[in-house]
């Protein structure tokens, strides 16, 4: 049995880590007979685990051996591990600005994907779908010009309920009308609501609490992603988000997730004691910066995040540019099982001193990072 | 984006003399108004500059265009477009169209960075005392669209551009007169070449001094400057290229861990570019990584390496028997060639051979050294003219 077939938070580490680490190396060799440039690079930074190297190859004997790749590649090249014929649908991580990363999905890919998704929502919100409330604007779906991550984020989740209404004006003011009626039609029942960080932040509760007024949802659940950088800014933290939504709203379930459109349906959530949880289908490992050894739990380092859904390109072991730390495995005060950790932002750009690339305007350098940890977790979707 | 002058002429620019004891003491002020801030400490490029601009090294430099048998006259108005990258570059040729006595108009990036802001504050500050230099060595910010630029530029004698190659022919939109003329320095790659056999022979202070030589030149601005070199080459055969490989980079690695000069982005960029020329190469190539340091092992220098080697301690290798291997690829994107452990006159016999590629060959450690011949051209020569009178 795949670790796929099993549910999101059913094994501890003794019975979840050997069947990942095989998973992961059928995945190694899957991808470096199918991706010549993955093939390449395995040659070159792993020989040891490399399919040219005939009988003498080996196989890792931990997941920190495991090869991992530079998320940022998939901005660069075209890595696929199916024929072009094969592809059905292709992800971007980013719709404006900068180059976006390219992620080839085949059909199995892509269903894995969904499955896997609803698997671990429903871990979170049970199997009926709920009435749900977008904390977004219509447009952001509907209009094909803007139509960024934040949209295929937004209509990824949308799946997971039913009745569904946008709380939000074209312009992001609160829509009040439609927000009275769905309080007024579900709100003494379990609803499900849905944005992406900083908006909820912004034009939710900043909204509400300027015009004085408060909704009831006491039985809601709200999910949100995208990042803290800019709540960070005006140094709101985890606790205040929470505790703001639960005065505003009365919703007291809330659930921040983490993810990337470069490893797409295994998501982290948030758990109820406020940790991001790995599920069985994942993992992550922090790296130390410069000799990219395995920090220890509680030390910061560059986050890598493995997967063992993506099939169609080799996008198994990531090394992202968060920085992140472990925080443990499988000890949880939330009691479920599996690898807790901390995101703690985006490794800065690295300054460009060289003659080369000096023409990108500034403002589009600036902009690149916010705008990719934003629509990023959207397209994990 | 508006156009903005950052240091307002008092006065109408006048072309000068070339030369003119006057400039000299322009340039002099700046380097003292340099050296003394303690600021610059933290901008290795400005301490560089400082020293540069001193009247007890500028006079010497410029010393050999003084006694020529014709008359040198300036060019005219001249506009130079800095890049962001090396922050300070711009002053270097800037200057010396200053002392050509030449009008100057420098459009600086508005990512520049910190350096820049100080070398700003400086020249602004001397404006008051030299009203005649600060008219003619005038810095702008403005967008390669702005209306006064085009207008600027349809008037110069001469432009210098500096930056990316893309920023270069986008600059070539505005229209100069027929009889201006230009110098473009865009993207280049360098490579260091390292005798094997003499790096095995050296003595312990001999062999210190080199990885002191080569860390200034390769990490002072992160391998990023277009004269730092992103390839080593190695000459000697096979099992000595090995040793000596074995000698250098054990201790150039621990040099590097103890001054730490990349941050932890550029850590993460070196090994992303790795992954990435290993990836985009025609060839099989091997990386070895070992604390900050990458090294890959290449069979020849690609073009891709050109285009996409974005520094940080990412260093390829070569190995190669006979400098002539080196010929078929090199290209005009190869600037500089800093040498060390190889004997000159055979160096010099195999660059009589080099036909494309290379603009300047230096001995390991000046890699960054500034001088008026800047990728093949010789900047003196074109920031003035030549009146040729025979009477």
């Amino acid at each position: 049995m795949l670790l796929a077939d099993e549910l999101p938070y059913a094994l501890m580490a003794a019975a979840k880590t050997p069947r990942l680490l095989a998973e992961l190396q059928a995945l190694t060799l899957w991808h470096q007979q199918h991706c010549p440039a993955y093939r390449q690079l395995v040659m070159a930074q792993w020989p040891e685990f490399s399919v040219n190297s005939g009988d003498s190859q080996q196989s890792a004997g931990n997941l920190a051996q495991l090869p991992y790749l530079a998320v940022r590649l998939f901005k660069q090249l075209e890595l696929r591990s199916v024929a072009t014929e094969a592809v059905f649908k292709t992800l971007y991580s980013s719709g404006t600005t900068g180059t976006p990363s390219r992620i080839f999905l085949d059909r199995d890919s892509a269903a894995v994907q969904s499955k896997i998704l609803v698997k671990i929502m429903q871990h979170w919100l049970g199997k009926a779908r709920l009435p749900m409330l977008i904390l977004d604007h219509p447009g952001v779906i509907s209009d094909r010009s803007s139509f960024s991550a934040r949209g295929a984020g937004i209509q990824g989740l949308s799946f997971m309920g039913r009745n569904h209404c946008y709380a939000f004006n074209a312009d992001m003011s609160l829509n009040w009308p439609a927000l009275e009626q769905f309080v007024d039609n579900y709100g003494d029942g379990p609803v499900l609501l849905f944005g992406f960080t900083f908006m909820v932040w912004q034009h939710l509760l900043h909204a509400l609490k300027q015009s004085g007024r408060r909704i009831h949802l006491p039985e809601g659940i709200l999910l949100h992603s995208g990042g803290w950088k800019k709540l960070e800014d005006q140094a709101v933290s985890n606790q205040q988000f929470k505790q703001t939504v639960a005065e505003l709203t009365g919703i007291t379930r809330v659930h921040n997730f983490y993810g990337m459109v470069e490893q797409i349906g295994a998501i982290f959530v948030e758990c109820s004691s406020g940790h991001l949880h790995c599920p069985v289908y994942a993992d992550v490992l922090v790296r130390r910066p410069g000799s990219w050894e395995v920090a220890d739990v509680g030390e910061t380092g560059v986050l890598q995040l493995l997967s063992t859904l993506p099939r169609s390109y080799p996008g198994h072991s990531l090394l992202t540019e968060d920085r992140a730390l472990l925080l443990g495995e499988d000890n949880c005060s939330c009691g479920l099982p599996g690898k807790y950790f901390r995101i703690l932002g985006r490794l800065p750009q690295a300054e460009a001193r060289g003659c080369s690339d000096t023409f990108a305007p500034a403002i589009q350098r600036k902009d690149l990072s916010e705008a990719q940890a934003e629509t990023q977790t959207g397209a994990a979707l | 984006m508006s156009f903005t002058v950052l240091n307002p002429a008092t006065e109408p620019a006048m072309l000068n003399a070339p030369f003119a004891p006057e400039d000299f003491t322009y340039c002099q002020a700046l380097s003292e108004a340099l050296l003394k801030d303690p600021q610059s400490r933290e901008y290795p490029d400005l301490i560089a500059l400082g020293f540069w601009l001193r009247q007890a090294n500028l006079k010497p430099l410029l010393a050999p265009y003084q006694l020529q048998d014709f008359f040198r006259q300036p060019l005219g108005l001249i506009f130079h477009s800095a890049p962001a990258n090396v922050d300070s570059l711009f002053v270097y040729s800037g200057i010396l169209s200053l002392l050509c006595g030449n009008r100057n108009v420098i459009r600086l990036s508005s990512r520049s960075g910190g350096s820049t802001a100080i070398l700003i504050d400086k020249i602004g500050h001397l404006a008051s005392e030299f009203p005649a230099q600060n008219a003619r060595f005038q810095l702008i910010q403005c967008s390669y669209d702005s209306p006064q630029l085009t207008a600027l530029i349809a008037e110069v004698d001469g432009r210098v551009l500096w930056g990316s190659d893309q920023a270069i022919q986008a600059q070539r939109q505005l229209q100069m007169p027929a009889h201006a003329r230009e110098l473009s320095f865009g993207h280049k790659f360098s490579l260091c070449l390292l005798g094997a056999e003499a790096l095995l022979q050296a003595d312990d202070t001999q062999f210190q001094q080199l990885l002191q030589l080569f860390y200034r030149d390769q990490l002072t601005f992160s391998q990023q400057g277009c004269s730092s070199a992103k390839a080593v080459l190695w000459l000697g055969e096979n099992a000595q290229v090995q040793q000596a490989q074995q000698r250098f980079w054990p201790a150039f690695t621990e040099l590097v861990a103890q001054k730490q000069p990349l941050n932890a982005s550029e850590q993460y960029q070196a090994l992303a570019n790795a992954q990435q020329l290993i990836m985009s190469s025609g060839t099989q190539l091997s990386l070895s990584q070992r604390q900050t340091i990458s090294r890959i092992k290449i069979i020849e220098l690609e073009p891709i390496f050109i285009r996409h080697h974005q520094g940080c301690g990412l260093f390829l290798e070569l190995a190669l028997a006979d400098l002539t291997l080196l010929n078929p690829m090199l290209t005009q994107a190869h600037q500089t060639l800093t040498v060390w452990g190889v004997e000159p006159g055979m160096l010099k016999n195999w660059l009589s051979t080099v036909h494309t590629g290379l603009d300047r060959v230096m001995p390991v450690g000046q890699a960054l050294s500034f001088s008026p011949h800047w990728d093949g051209v010789n900047l003196i020569e074109q920031f003035s003219r030549k009146v040729v009178c025979l009477l």
